[in-house]
């Protein structure tokens, strides 16, 4: 029996008189990694943005664990377990792998006052989150974010969602502008993560990356979920592609 | 190999070009005028140096955080001015004038990123404006004339901000105490501490440090208010060693403070700063502006000088930064 993590119910999002999420309805399983699916504007950012913190929804509720919960900021999704990978925004260019990795929760040592930087716990901790999730060339931990691959960013924004207790990671288009080998680790630090326990949401353009991977496929179109228990094992790429554009509607009528 | 290893890498540091710029300037004006480092010349120098480098040192973690401060050549000018005038008016003493004058250079930095973090209107358009809302309540509050500091001789405050003792040759002022301690304490909080960290990724990539819960406006206020405070701070003492609180004084610094930032290799698209770099900077330019005097070249020409100067460094900053890029 699947334990439920995250429960959304009824969430609406109005931006103007423009609504962008209507009555949406959306569960999430432990150690489930589920596929978002759906075209440009179908709504599956500003879902994904209500169940972090970034935009406020208009009406719903959001469970957590069965509790309810409110998602006021960035802050408050971080605190309930959930971790928000965005496509291009997650890393800091400038700044070095481990000062990304530990980027708002800084270990400090010494008096609070002074704020000083435990760089040798943050060098440590990053080595090792490194080799877990795969990167196996020597990369120190005091190199810039900028001096890496795409996919080594990628690898590097889920090594940080999988140490701060996460327990619900949300990808929003990782795959995006990655060659092959990268988009396959990519894939691998996505399944590695379940495997520590941790549900994932998925996000991408490339329904075949999506069905490499995930447990089952939500469908969303102009706001709304229109498929919510798709298996990727016995559905076809075509099915589901006729879903996201409304076809399969239009031929029944 | 370990020598070429530790060569590329520091050629590759942003502060390296601005250093070799700094060594070449005091050789080549001590070469033509070997006074140029004479004790009295660097005495000189050094005293108003300091004063225009503590706006830089904190306008280089405004501008790492993103952001610019165009006004603090004008609270640079209006803070010393308040704090003769509630002086010289009987209102309160010295060094009260002197809490609550820089008190009010704060409110002003945070008025500044009120407008910047909460209305998200560029810093340059908000501190463009709050540059002339400043300077001209300077000069309405004076009548445009300059106020007496006559009194301030002998007084604490006067000895702690500009009291002047001799080592050796040369005649030190407190000012470069003052300067030494923001070098160390901004230097420190930039490169080592959470706070750092902060500033860094505000300027770096905005969206995501707000996406891990980094306070990116709360950054912003803070140094913001740090700015304008330094920079009301340096107003005074400048104002108590030249015995002169005019409401004009300070105009045109913002900018040869930013230059001297960015000249020090601090990105001026935010994300990277370097402190060191800045003090490269400030003596860069100020080693330019005196040295070009003592070798007999007229003074009007200073600025072709600072613009080429301001040209060169850039080149080169884009060219590291695009070797850097490109893992070389």
């Amino acid at each position: 029996m699947a334990e439920e993590l995250i429960r959304m119910e009824n969430i609406g999002k109005f931006y103007g008189r423009v609504q962008a999420l209507k009555d949406v309805n959306l569960v999430v399983n432990r150690r489930e990694i589920v596929g978002l699916l759906g075209d440009n504007g179908a709504g599956k950012s500003t879902l994904i943005k209500v169940l972090s913190g970034a935009v406020p929804a208009s009406s719903g509720d959001i469970y957590i664990s069965g509790r309810k919960v409110k998602m006021k900021s960035t802050n408050d999704a971080i605190a309930n377990g959930i971790e928000t990978i965005y496509q291009d925004s997650a890393l800091v260019p400038q700044l070095s792998i481990a000062r990304n990795l530990f980027l708002g929760r800084e270990p400090t040592i010494g008096p609070a006052i002074l704020g000083r930087l435990d760089t040798a716990k943050m060098n440590e901790v990053s080595r090792e989150l490194l080799k877990q999730v795969g990167i196996s060339k020597n990369i120190p931990p005091d190199t810039p974010i900028g001096m890496l691959s795409g996919g080594e960013r990628q690898a590097v924004a889920i090594a940080r969602a999988m140490h701060f207790d996460s327990e619900l990671i949300i990808l929003d288009e990782p795959t995006n502008n990655l060659g092959v080998a990268e988009t396959r680790g990519v894939l691998n630090f996505v399944r590695r993560a379940r495997d520590t326990d941790h549900a994932c949401i998925l996000i991408a353009h490339n329904i075949h990356h999506v069905f490499q991977v995930v447990d089952r496929i939500v469908v969303m179109r102009h706001g709304q979920v229109v498929a919510d228990n798709i298996d990727p094992k016995v559905t076809s790429v075509d099915e589901v592609e006729r879903i996201i554009t409304g076809m399969e509607e239009e031929a029944l009528l | 190999m370990n020598n070429q290893y530790f060569l590329r890498n520091l050629i590759a540091k942003p502060e390296f070009g601005p250093f070799v710029l700094l060594a070449l300037e005091i050789a080549i004006f001590t070469a033509i005028n070997p006074n140029f480092l004479s004790p009295q010349n660097i005495s000189n120098t050094l005293a108003f140096t300091v004063e225009l480098g503590l706006i830089a040192l904190a306008m280089t973690l405004l501008m790492t955080a993103g952001e610019f401060d165009l006004s603090v050549g004008s609270v640079f000018g209006f803070a010393p001015v308040l704090m003769w005038t509630l002086f010289n008016s009987e209102i309160m003493p010295l060094g009260l004038a002197f809490f609550v004058a820089l008190l009010v250079a704060s409110l002003i930095g945070m008025a500044n990123a009120w407008f910047v973090a909460r209305l998200k209107i560029p810093s340059f358009l908000v501190t463009l404006g709050m540059l002339l809302v400043v300077r001209g309540t300077a000069l309405f509050v004076t009548d445009g004339f300059p106020q007496r500091t006559w009194s301030a001789g002998g007084s604490f405050l006067a000895d702690i901000l500009v009291g002047s003792f001799n080592i050796g040759p040369f005649r030190i002022y407190m000012s470069l105490f003052w300067f030494v301690l923001a070098v160390l304490v901004l230097g420190y909080v930039l490169n080592r501490t959470k706070a750092g960290n902060w500033i860094q990724a505000a300027g770096g990539n905005p969206g995501a440090a707000r996406a891990r819960g980094v306070g990116v406006e709360k950054t912003k206020v803070a140094l913001f208010m740090l700015s304008a405070t330094l920079a009301g701070f340096s107003g005074i003492i400048s104002s108590i060693r030249t015995s002169a609180a005019n409401p004009n004084s300070g105009t045109g610094y913002e900018l040869e403070v930013i230059a001297m930032v960015v000249i020090g290799g601090t990105a001026l698209t935010g994300g990277r700063g370097t402190i060191i770099g800045t003090v490269l900077g400030i003596f860069i330019l100020r080693t330019m502006r005196n040295g070009i005097i003592m070798v007999g070249v007229p003074g009007l020409a200073y600025n072709i000088f600072i613009g080429a100067i301001i040209l060169g460094m850039m080149a080169l900053h884009s060219w590291l930064e695009r070797r850097h890029q490109a893992g070389t």
